[in-house]
């Protein structure tokens, strides 16, 4: 979820929460007068949103990223979101900066991911050259929908269909051409444009989670604790991977390749796709199991 | 509304509100009319169409030295398409583009159409050609737009190539008919769902790329192009507006007003947008960018989006304002 670092019932509350990630915001949500002390803000602001476990993301403003960056990239962060990002030279400029800020700092060299955000037109049709631009780890790739895109597209947001198709679509499978995580391209309709509704929550998580998506963001903590539980494994679905591994297990020691379990095909693929959903489930596990002791460890102090 | 109200709402029309901030949309040109050189009525038809752009057909007849006849006859056809205060233009076949431009380029046209285009060349042969006809026929230099007619599988495939090929660039239009032709696909609208809802949305999305725009209209009356109640076609250019497209060809005079009234902010949503402005104006006094209206995040972009919206609705207005400055000129 977005945090502004300025306002204090925000960034205290946010650990408590249950967010997997908090972003510290220095653009959209700071007012230009704000922007010199949000940036002041953001290493107490670490402290503070990451006490209950979460990770640590902080998105800079494009047009001050040689400002920002020195505030931002602190122990402690794990992603620098470099919005509206549209040519290679964005992303070498600010890989450049982080590097020579790692060294300083002590931080391993690279251990600070980068995610640009792609939120214009120019960003999208740029994708794979973005996509290769730099030796440093993008671990995910979504957006190129979203507010800025509706404005470079000069649209009206929240139409009851796919505004988005090709754009969105297209920076997807640039990212898993080059085996990075894509986290966009589902559409779920909210003709409201309302941020706050958990139940729209839970019908995104739902839409992202049967493609295979594992991330999403929120602007309210709303959001939080659907995008949470819909986007996690269920029970129902680790029963039925180790149900369909144990019986491809037996084919191949029976030298067959494809079976049946339940009126459905067990091969090889299904096999796989049984793997990575317990691979998923072990991840939510633990990510869970770390926030629950980081949140225990966080209400000691303070109580 | 009328642009006095609009520039009252938003004083600094013309101010830019950022670096580099483009044109959005880079031209208003929401209804655009093909009509023929030949057609006997052509002035009167443009005239009484309101449509923002006329396109010219110009017809090679036989038994005639086409170039000749086309020489002698476009200057008199574009100063009659432009009567009603319309852009023209003049559409040239890829396959024959060098000699049709020879013969159709003349001062008065906006820029040229070219369809059947498959590769990037095809621009750049043809803007290398607009360079040299804009010298030997007193045009400015640069001044002539190349727009495109999709219509190929080629031209999809390599679009954000073509659309890169030359700062002449302005425009795709999206001809469904004869790319379903092209790509084997029924021509007639048979489905549930629109077929070509991807490539509409990558030419959409690459034509703003290189700051140009797209023209079409949603599915089913893009490809069917039925002469519809004006309700069905009113819907059909919301649903395409919304898709990003910034205008349509119209098959159908019927159509203009609609694409005129429906491919531009509307009364309603300026008014909302002014009220954006004020609620994020008020939220930056007190410190804070993000602020709600309705459950709505207000937030810079959508600010900024207000800002750009209110200024593309002062555009329109002045653009009828311009036509209709031409119609009294003409009716006088």
């Amino acid at each position: 979820m977005f945090v502004t670092p300025t306002n204090p019932r925000f960034i205290d509350k946010a650990w408590t929460r249950g967010g997997d990630v908090y972003i510290l915001d220095i653009e959209d949500s700071i007012a230009p007068a704000e922007k010199e002390r949000c940036r002041t803000l953001i290493r107490e602001s670490i402290q503070k949103a990451n006490k209950g476990g979460a990770s640590i993301y902080v998105r800079i403003n494009k047009p001050f990223v040689d400002a920002d960056l020195p505030y931002a990239v602190w122990p402690g962060v794990d992603r620098i979101m470099l919005p509206k990002t549209e040519s290679a030279d964005d992303l070498r400029h600010a890989h450049d900066i982080i590097t020579r800020l790692e060294k300083e700092r002590g931080i391993p060299v690279g251990s600070i991911e980068l995610y640009p955000m792609i939120e214009s037109t120019l960003g999208a049709v740029n994708i794979h050259e973005l996509l290769t631009a730099v030796p440093r780890k993008l671990s995910s790739m979504g957006g190129a929908g979203g507010y800025d895109m509706a404005m470079n597209l000069g649209i009206e947001m929240f139409a009851s269909f796919d505004q988005y198709a090709w754009p969105v679509a297209y920076v997807a499978l640039a990212a898993l051409s080059l085996d990075i995580e894509a986290t966009g391209g589902v559409f779920v309709p909210n003709t409201s444009g309302r941020v706050d509704q958990g139940d729209q929550a839970a019908k995104q998580a739902a839409a992202l989670h049967a493609a295979g998506v594992h991330h999403s963001g929120a602007l309210h903590p709303n959001f939080i604790q659907p995008l949470v539980q819909g986007l996690s494994a269920t029970a129902d679905e680790v029963a039925w991977a180790h149900k369909v591994i144990a019986e491809f297990d037996k084919l191949t020691d029976a030298g067959e390749s494809v079976g049946m379990l339940d009126g459905k095909v067990v091969d090889k693929y299904e096999y796989d796709s049984a793997l990575r959903t317990l691979e998923w489930a072990a991840a939510c596990a633990a990510k869970d199991a770390y926030k629950a002791r980081a949140m225990s460890r966080a209400q000691q102090a303070s109580a | 509304m009328n642009t006095q109200t609009l520039q009252a709402m938003q004083p600094d029309v013309e101010k830019p509100l950022f670096v580099g901030e483009k044109p959005m949309p880079k031209y208003i040109r929401r209804s655009v009319l093909a009509l023929s050189i030949d057609d006997a009525q052509l002035g009167e038809k443009a005239y009484a169409s309101w449509a923002d752009a006329i396109i010219l057909d110009c017809a090679k007849h036989p038994g005639r030295d086409w170039q000749a006849d086309l020489k002698a006859r476009v200057p008199a056809a574009i100063q009659a398409a432009a009567r009603g205060g319309a852009e023209v233009f003049v559409r040239v076949n890829r396959d024959s583009a060098a000699a049709e431009l020879e013969a159709v380029v003349f001062s008065g046209i906006a820029g040229v159409v070219l369809k059947g285009v498959t590769a990037p060349e095809d621009i750049t042969a043809a803007a290398e050609q607009l360079d040299a006809l804009e010298v030997s026929r007193g045009i400015a230099h640069g001044a002539l737009e190349i727009d495109v007619e999709v219509d190929t599988a080629g031209a999809v495939w390599h679009s954000l190539a073509i659309a890169r090929a030359s700062e002449r660039f302005g425009v795709f239009y999206v001809n469904e008919a004869a790319l379903c032709q092209n790509l084997g696909m029924q021509s007639t609208p048979t489905l549930a769902f629109d077929p070509l809802e991807y490539i509409k949305s990558q030419l959409i999305t690459v034509a703003t790329s290189v700051g140009g725009q797209a023209m079409g209209m949603s599915y089913p009356l893009g490809l069917a192009q039925d002469n519809a109640d004006e309700a069905i076609v009113k819907k059909a250019v919301r649903l395409a507006r919304d898709t990003g497209f910034k205008g349509s060809m119209c098959p159908h005079a019927a159509w203009i007003k609609v694409c005129n009234e429906g491919f531009r902010p509307t009364a309603e949503e300026a008014a909302y947008y002014v009220k954006v402005i004020e609620v994020f104006a008020e939220g930056i006094k007190r410190g804070m960018a993000s602020v709600p209206i309705d459950g709505k995040m207000i937030d810079v972009p959508v600010d900024l989006r207000a800002k750009l919206y209110l200024k593309w609705a002062n555009r329109a207005q002045v653009r009828d304002d311009a036509k209709a400055r031409a119609h009294e000129r003409q009716g006088n």
